[in-house]
């Protein structure tokens, strides 16, 4: 509850941030639309020549496509953003103020600063991965459904943490940070099945920048091409993630000493 | 400044039960060591050498209930790095400190709520959003209740007058009215114990002046325990009784400020102002100072011992022809200057 009230108040706060630029606003709304466009009309000219892509048919592109839009959500929302201001932060120095703040010091990074506007991607996003739901087929099972959506949640936070575990190392090596550009082109493949690469740019996408473990395993799932153990092990692979990059979290701040007064 | 409510003011703890004791605290930081130059940097990115740094040695005080303590020292002496372990922000190397009952590196929710660290030359403040809405999303991290929020902020804004400046975005405000701000943003939690380093930085004299007046005031209602860093004398003088001095790491000096100067500087100041007399030697009474007024002024200052101020006082104005006359104690910077490389 008390996480939930911090959360609303932080997203307020955003917002009344992003009010300020009004322009900014409306201009990332229209490439939001210009970038749905694009991405679908790629699309249309690919199927326009091919029945499938690796073996997977338009609808099931759509849904793919609409993960990767999930994931790049949480890249411009939260990712970004956050990571600008946290170079930022140790660099002036007013992580103190951060550290000092009687809240999960992760929590606080990862939300101090949310663009609302990307909200909007987010409802496309969501829509997208409705309308290939709606025309695939193939779905045999409610249960994967349900794997989707777990391996869809699971795999979006292996990237968060991934970035989290970035960040901390920070604490270490100086603008360590900016390693997350190198993380976003890797993301930028994973709009297409991973299978549909050569072996080693599918080995990049699974095992250094897990992109292939956020979108094309989740539609495994849904093709129903997953075990379920395999299932299990992706989603306990999201746990691990999750609990090793808190402790890099942890470790990194015994490591901070702060910017000089 | 007039008081019309109690609300901030707290219960005092248990007697005996100091909120600061710190033992033997030291830090040291390890940094990079390298000459100036190319081939140096080349050396440095083959085979890089590393120096320790003494930032705190073995420091050990207590600070009671409700005391304003002047935490003194030249640049890089380790008030900062002492503060930053006192408010949880660094690990020492050694020693152990016990904040409120709580060890503060531990970083333990309960002492995060009971303390605040303010840092003049750092902004706690959101700088696109007015400060209204940084008061809020405090009032949310720190779980303050509605009721306790406006009771709170009512008295912050009696005593900083906050209400014209808290609409505006932060990026607009001027230096004094943003630590304002910031003071009050730093306070909406009531704290119990105040870390402030450096609070008047770069501000205006009546600015100063003002941020002077609200900590000492906030310390008469609140009880609260302060430590305060600054360079401005002024900010000292006014509000601590107590000071400790640290200079490379090391505490020079812990006690009152008044006993400081008898102890370091154990001398007067007579200003005189003489009438016509070309031809009189000071130097018989004292220590003659340099005047800093034009050399043709009539006023001069001798430095005499503390115990021999009586009798010199009086040769003085049985020898020369005194117009004007004053003793005072050498000034409070030159004193503490003294402590640090005595």
């Amino acid at each position: 509850m008390y996480i939930l009230k911090l959360l609303s108040t932080s997203i307020k706060s955003n917002l009344q941030h992003d009010l300020a630029y009004r322009a900014d606003l409306i201009v990332n709304l229209v490439l939001s639309l210009i970038g749905l466009g694009s991405d679908l009309f790629g699309l249309s000219i690919i199927y326009a020549n091919t029945n499938d892509i690796g073996g997977w048919g338009p609808s099931e592109l759509i849904i793919l496509l609409g993960v990767w839009r999930l994931v790049n959500v949480l890249m411009n929302m939260i990712i970004w953003p956050n990571t600008f201001n946290f170079n930022m932060s140790v660099h002036d120095g007013s992580l103190d103020y951060t550290l000092l703040l009687p809240v999960n010091s992760q929590l606080l990074i990862s939300t101090k600063r949310i663009v609302i506007w990307h909200l909007f991607d987010f409802v496309i996003a969501i829509g997208l991965i409705i309308i290939g739901l709606a025309h695939n087929t193939g779905i045999t099972s409610p249960l994967q459904i349900v794997a989707f959506l777990g391996l869809t949640l699971s795999g979006t936070t292996i990237i968060y943490s991934l970035w989290i575990t970035l960040i901390s190392l920070t604490f270490w090596f100086t603008k360590f940070g900016n390693s997350i550009v190198i993380m976003s082109a890797v993301l930028d493949a994973g709009r297409y099945p991973a299978h549909v690469y050569p072996f080693w740019l599918r080995a990049l996408m699974t095992f250094v920048v897990p992109v292939a473990v956020a979108t094309t395993v989740p539609l495994q799932a849904l093709r129903g091409e997953l075990q379920w153990w395999q299932a299990i092990g992706f989603l306990g692979i999201g746990l691990i993630a999750v609990w090793l990059s808190s402790r890099a979290w942890i470790a990194g701040l015994r490591r901070y000493s702060g910017a000089s007064s | 400044m007039q008081v019309v409510n109690k609300s901030l003011e707290r219960p005092t703890p248990s007697a005996g039960t100091d909120p600061i004791v710190v033992e033997g605290l030291s830090k040291t930081y390890q940094v990079t060591d390298r000459e100036g130059g190319f081939g140096a940097a080349m050396r440095s990115f083959v085979k890089r050498k590393f120096r320790d740094v003494k930032a705190v040695q073995n420091v050990s005080f207590r600070i009671g209930t409700g005391e304003i303590v002047g935490f003194l020292g030249p640049n890089g002496a380790g008030k900062t790095t002492t503060l930053k372990m006192l408010s949880g922000l660094l690990h020492p190397t050694s020693g152990t400190a016990r904040v409120l009952g709580f060890t503060p590196w531990e970083r333990n929710s309960g002492y995060l709520r009971a303390m605040t660290l303010v840092m003049g030359q750092r902004n706690r403040l959101s700088w696109d959003i007015p400060a209204a809405d940084s008061f809020l999303l405090n009032q949310a991290i720190y779980r303050i209740s509605d009721a306790d929020y406006k009771r709170t902020f009512d008295e912050l804004n009696e005593l900083l007058e906050l209400a014209p400046i808290i609409r505006k975005p932060v990026r607009n405000l001027s230096l004094g009215e943003r630590m304002k701000c910031e003071l009050a943003a730093s306070l909406l939690h009531r704290p119990s114990v105040l870390f402030l380093d450096e609070p008047t930085i770069g501000l205006d004299i009546s600015a100063q002046v003002r941020i002077r007046a609200f900590i000492k005031e906030y310390n008469r209602r609140s009880g609260a325990t302060i430590v305060l860093t600054s360079h401005y004398m002024a900010d000292v003088t006014a509000l601590c009784e107590r000071i400790i001095i640290i200079h490379h790491g090391q505490l020079k000096y812990d006690g009152k400020l008044a006993d400081l100067s008898r102890r370091i500087a154990p001398f007067k100041l007579i200003s005189v102002t003489l009438g016509e007399c070309s031809d009189c030697d000071l130097t018989p009474y004292g220590t003659v100072v340099p005047s800093e007024s034009n050399e043709a002024s009539a006023k001069h200052s001798v430095q005499v011992k503390a115990d021999e101020v009586a009798t010199i006082t009086a040769r003085m104005l049985a020898e020369l022809p005194v117009i004007d006359l004053t003793i005072e104690d050498p000034p409070i910077e030159d004193v503490i200057e003294r402590a640090f490389h005595e």
